[in-house]
Formats: C-alpha cells, sequence, structure tokens
C-alpha cells in the first residue's frame, strides 16, 4: 500500500466499502422482495442506514490513510484519471436509467411480466435506480483503479 | 504521432535526486513521476517544462517522440 498515491488509495478504499457495503444492502433489498416486504419505507430506512454506514466506514478509512500517507494534493495525473474514469460511469449511468425508464415505459403498456412490476412499485424504481447509481458509481472506482495500476 | 520517450530517470540519477525531490520540485506526486518514467504517463507540458527546467536542461533535451530516437 506504501507505493500507492493518497488518491489510488482513496480510490481502492472507496470501492472496496462501496462494493461490500453494497453487496449487504442489495442483499437485504433482495430478502425484504422474496417476502413481498419491499415498500418505501423500508427502502427508504435501508438506504439512509447503509448510506451513514458508509459515510462513517469512508471517513474513518480516509483518516487513516491521512494519518499514515504523506500529504499531497490531486496531481494532473490524479484529475485526468478521474475525468476519464468519471466519463466512463457516466455513460454507464445514463445507460442504467434510460433502460429503467424504458421498463417502466413498456411495463405500463404490456401489463404483465417483470417490467410491469417495476411500473407499479415505486419501491422497485428506487431500488433499480440506487442500483444503477451503485453499479456505475463501482465502474467508475474500478476504473479509477486500473488507470492508476497502468499510468493513465 | 509517436509515444513520447524520456531520460527522466538518468537525469534524476545524474543528479542524485530521488523520486520524491522531483515531484515536490516539480509539484506532483511520487507515483506520477515514477509513471512518467516508466513510460507509463505523458506529462502535459507544463509539468514537462517544469522537469526540464529542475535539470536545467531544454525540454527536448528531456522528451522527444519515440520515432525521432535515433536522432
Amino acid at each position: 500500500m506504501s507505493d500507492l498515491s493518497f488518491q489510488e488509495k482513496s480510490a481502492w478504499g472507496t470501492l472496496v466499502a462501496l462494493f461490500v457495503l453494497g453487496a449487504l444492502y442489495f442483499s437485504s433489498v433482495w430478502n425484504l422482495w422474496r417476502a413481498d416486504e419491499l415498500h418505501l419505507p423500508a427502502v427508504f430506512g435501508l438506504g439512509v442506514g447503509f448510506t451513514v454506514l458508509l459515510v462513517v466506514v469512508l471517513i474513518a478509512y480516509h483518516a487513516v490513510v491521512a494519518v499514515l500517507s504523506r500529504p499531497e494534493d490531486e496531481d494532473e495525473r490524479d484529475r485526468l484519471i478521474g475525468w476519464r474514469a468519471g466519463n466512463a460511469g457516466g455513460l454507464v449511468l445514463g445507460f442504467l436509467v434510460v433502460t429503467i425508464v424504458l421498463h417502466i415505459v413498456v411495463g405500463g403498456l404490456v401489463g404483465r411480466g417483470f417490467a410491469h412490476e417495476l411500473a407499479e412499485s415505486p419501491a422497485l424504481i428506487s431500488v433499480s435506480l440506487i442500483a444503477a447509481l451503485w453499479l456505475s458509481t463501482v465502474v467508475e472506482l474500478a476504473l479509477a483503479v486500473r488507470y492508476y495500476r497502468r499510468g493513465t | 504521432m509517436g509515444a513520447i520517450v524520456n531520460r527522466v530517470r538518468e537525469l534524476r540519477m545524474s543528479a542524485d535526486m530521488t523520486q520524491q525531490a522531483l515531484a515536490d520540485a516539480v509539484g506532483v506526486s511520487r507515483q506520477t513521476v515514477n509513471a512518467i518514467e516508466t513510460g507509463r504517463y505523458s506529462p502535459s507540458l507544463e509539468v514537462a517544462l517544469r522537469i526540464a527546467r529542475a535539470f536545467d536542461q531544454p525540454v527536448e533535451g528531456v522528451f522527444w517522440l519515440a520515432r525521432e530516437s535515433g536522432r
């Protein structure tokens, strides 16, 4: 880890925390859905709980990294990598959101299947949008880590 | 457009400088200096000029296009 810059350590830590906590969150959502208890208050409560947990974990992680690492500002390579990874993450988010919207529209027209269930359930729409945001962020961070290892 | 090659490591060794010292002089991270030396990252013109100035060299004496390497 000592060979990594602060920015790269930040990308690694955020990626791992987001991946682990995201997996726990979606596993909880999946269990609620199977039990037919996926309602907006439950989705909201879970979302707030996991968001707070994620923020606490990331603050603690970055505090430890900042204490153990040499302080350094973001340089042009960090900015280039952040821009490239963010661009790819934005494309993934856009694609997923359009896909979700198309499912909702098709579900409203067809009247059966998962698309219909999605169109009829605000909780499922919320979870789908959260999943899109989570996946796009994971892709962005994974690409950032890859770009750091590759140079750019 | 050919890839940009450089002799940053050679000049740094000659100047008995660490990667961290060069990074501090230029205003980038040590990892960025390492990426430049290993050819994994081509710096902006601004950083290239700062590196050249740190070694008191013209920029073309530090960086050049790969197809010109037989010069």
